[in-house]
């Protein structure tokens, strides 16, 4: 537990990206992986991943800082999905979700797919290429955050 | 894009603050992934490159700046399975030689890989022991054809598949000849990653396809699957009875007395033989009684014709054709005494 917990707090700290004076965005990847102890508890352990294979659950962590003296407004991030990954959730952090490409947005749950027989189908996860989040209020200077999403290699 | 709903993204000076939400979102399950029907697997030694972006407006118009780049090498997962082909236990007999269990062997891996074949016959939970004499990899028909399929070798030929790619592989048993009818026999197909097998996660340093590690999946490297023969034997009994009449309306055997012979033969066993077929010679110093054949009570022709029955002069002759277990069949004919 004390890796995972120091892994939790290195994902919560800065990265080398958020040292420029303005806007900073860094992106680290974790890997969840659960064991099970001895009373059979299960135990949901982030690793830096060394050995990633089709099936690994991966922990997708943004983490953003104004280090300027101004607000930025309008703030929008944006992670297009890598191809091998098929999105899974993205906790509680309600993103925007793209499932054509970043052509069109909404929540997850509003869009559907269209199927060859004409009908549409209600979006599946793994049907998401693009997640974004967009901010109603400006960041302040010296503002900062973090927000995640899941996915799993394919 | 910026009337769109926003969800719990906040934003705080203190980032220590979301610490217990970012536990809560972590231990969320992942309910919804399973209903999606499963794309191939990311073949080994892809990259996976991760980069998000950020656009905001700080005062001199849009900016967007890019994150750092996160890059992923996806190793090689060690995954097969072995399905018996047979839908129901294949019927033998005591002593058949070249007997084919059918299986089907898959690579359920992201690489190519190399699949070593072996067989277990004598695991038990079964009345006999096959004796396994080759296996085969078949040439693509799905027909098993020693003429055309592979003899396998194990280490010389052991099949290579691709991701998602099955070969159909034969095994060809003898019957032991002390099997009885009833008895059934299993033999198992293994087949087992070259690379390595161990417990799912175990990994190979750099024996992946692509450069990374081979790493046992959830079959641990290898599969297994069991088929089955069942024997199918029959067994023929016949017993032949004469009842004889003559003019005097009594039994003996006298000369012009009538002799009724009645041949019942009684398959047995829960197989069936072929090509079954009655004959019996006229016994000396009598006279077959012509047209007296009978098949079930229904006469025959003494002609070699559409009917089963026949008379050459010397012995009639009934042709049963294939008869299953648990069936008769009754001939009679009748002889004059001379």
């Amino acid at each position: 537990m004390r890796t995972a917990l120091f892994l939790l707090f290195a994902a919560l700290l800065p990265g080398q990206a958020l040292a420029a004076n303005q806007v900073a965005l860094a992106n680290d990847v974790f890997v969840e992986r659960v064991t099970t102890d001895a009373t059979g508890k299960q135990r949901i352990l982030l690793e830096e991943p060394k050995v990633v294979v089709p099936g690994d659950r991966l922990v997708f962590v943004l983490n953003y800082r104004n280090a300027g003296a101004q607000p930025a407004d309008k703030f929008v991030i944006t992670n297009p999905l890598p191809a091998a990954v098929s999105f899974a959730d993205a906790g509680d952090t309600r993103p925007l979700v793209s499932i054509n490409g970043g052509r069109g947005w909404g929540q997850l749950d509003q869009l559907t797919v269209a199927l060859s027989d004409g009908t549409r189908r209600a979006a599946q996860p793994a049907d998401v290429t693009h997640i974004r989040w967009a901010f109603p209020k400006p960041i302040p200077a010296g503002g900062s955050g973090k927000l995640m999403f899941r996915g799993v290699v394919k | 894009m910026m009337n769109a709903p926003v969800g719990g993204a906040k934003h705080q000076l203190l980032p220590s603050c979301s610490i217990l939400a970012l536990l809560a979102a972590l231990t969320l399950p992942m309910q919804v992934q399973a209903q999606v029907a499963t794309p191939p697997l990311t073949r080994a030694g892809t990259t996976i490159s991760n980069t998000a972006s950020a656009t905001f407006d700080t005062g001199g118009g849009s900016t967007t700046i890019n994150s750092n780049q996160v890059d992923l090498l996806v190793d090689e997962l060690l995954d097969v399975t072995v399905d018996s082909s047979n839908p129901a236990d294949v019927p033998t007999t005591p002593g058949a030689t070249g007997q084919v269990l059918t299986f089907s062997v898959t690579n359920n891996g992201n690489g190519v890989e190399n699949f070593v074949l072996s067989t277990i016959a004598n695991a038990g939970g079964d009345n006999y022991d096959p004796v396994v004499t080759q296996i085969y990899i078949d040439n693509g028909d799905g027909v098993f054809d020693a003429g055309t399929d592979t003899l396998y070798t194990p280490g010389a030929n052991d099949p290579e598949l691709d991701p998602d790619e099955s070969v159909t592989v034969f095994v060809v048993a003898t019957t032991p000849g002390t099997v009885v009818d009833g008895y059934r026999g299993i033999v198992s197909l293994v087949a087992a990653a070259v690379t390595g097998t161990g417990s799912p996660g175990d990994s190979f340093a750099g024996q992946g396809e692509g450069g990374g590690d081979a790493v046992v999946g959830s079959t641990g490297a290898d599969g297994t699957d069991a088929g089955a023969f069942i024997v199918s034997a029959a067994t023929v009994t016949l017993v032949k009875s004469a009842v004889v009449t003559n003019p005097l309306g009594t039994a003996d055997p006298i000369p012009g007395a009538t002799i009724t012979y009645t041949i019942v033969a009684t398959v047995a066993g829960s197989g069936s033989v072929s090509g079954l077929a009655i004959t019996d010679n006229i016994p000396a110093d009598t006279s077959y009684v012509a047209g007296s054949i009978t098949l079930g009570g229904v006469a025959q022709s003494d002609a070699v014709d559409a009917d089963a029955g026949d008379y050459n002069g010397t012995r009639i002759n009934v042709a049963l054709g294939t008869v299953g277990g648990g069936q008769t069949r009754t001939v009679t004919f009748q002889t004059t005494i001379d």
